[in-house]
């Protein structure tokens, strides 16, 4: 185990010791984490046109300090996130949707 | 000829006259210009702004559909630019997505009715038929989501 770590230097060695520390809690009881699929919005509700106009449908997408949510959480498709991206800078070029929080 | 949106922010101190004559100053400038023409006129009237521009916490609307070439819109754009009245603007084309949203729109019914027919159901959707959702939207529909039997949640 400790082996592992005293070989350890270079970064692709510690990757390799990442790895495997992956594993050693794979072998531990540890349930998986349960999350919901994410699926992109704009793709189920069948919304082609992500207007700039309607900020009820953008607002979501800028929480709290009023960043743009990634993709990795909001689960958005590319085609959608690039598009929604172009909405939301026009949308506050407007002043439908802040740039800041506060 | 494309086709454009010109959204303006006039400043909530305008007077009800002022908004209209600036309507008409930018139809003028349409005419003037001679090529194109304004397609509609949208007043979304007073709104608060999402943050403040110069001293204004509100403004009124205006959203104008424009037919229309580059030189047109520059003159315009030049034009708002120098008015004190307007405190924002936006010019965007919307010809193109208009076009995209068309065709994914008119391909999505084309592929619809084809799987439809192909299962031997009426082209349309009926009203009533295979319900999901309330059609608000989307955490109602995750909150059943047990696909994998409750596994997990006990213990």
């Amino acid at each position: 185990m400790n082996g592992r770590g005293g070989s350890g230097g270079g970064g692709g060695a510690r990757g390799r010791g990442r790895a495997g520390d992956a594993k050693g809690k794979d072998g531990e009881k540890r349930r998986p984490m349960f999350r919901r699929r994410k699926v992109c919005k704009f793709c189920v509700d069948k919304i082609d046109d992500i207007n700039y106009k309607d900020a009820k449908l953008l607002l979501p997408f800028v929480p709290e300090r009023a960043k743009i949510l990634p993709r990795r959480i909001s689960g958005t498709c590319a085609t959608h996130q690039r598009k929604l991206r172009t909405a939301i800078m026009r949308a506050r070029t407007i002043a439908l949707i802040p740039y800041t929080a506060d | 000829m494309r086709k454009y949106e010109l959204v303006y922010i006039v400043s909530p101190d305008a007077t009800e006259a002022q908004v209209t004559d600036l309507h008409t100053q930018i139809e003028a400038i349409v005419q003037r210009m001679g090529i194109g023409a304004i397609e509609k006129t949208d007043n979304w009237g007073r709104r608060r702004l999402a943050y403040e521009i110069g001293r204004h916490k509100e403004g009124v609307y205006v959203i104008e559909t424009i037919n229309g070439n580059g030189e047109l819109m520059k003159e315009i754009d030049r034009r708002l630019k120098v008015s004190d009245l307007v405190i924002r603007h936006l010019v965007v084309r919307i010809d193109e997505q208009e076009g995209i949203v068309a065709r994914t729109q008119a391909a999505r019914t084309a592929t619809s009715r084809r799987r439809r027919v192909a299962r031997g159901l009426p082209e349309d959707r009926q009203p009533g038929e295979g319900q999901r959702g309330d059609g608000d939207g989307d955490d109602d529909r995750d909150d059943r989501d047990d696909r994998f039997g409750g596994a997990g949640v006990e213990r």
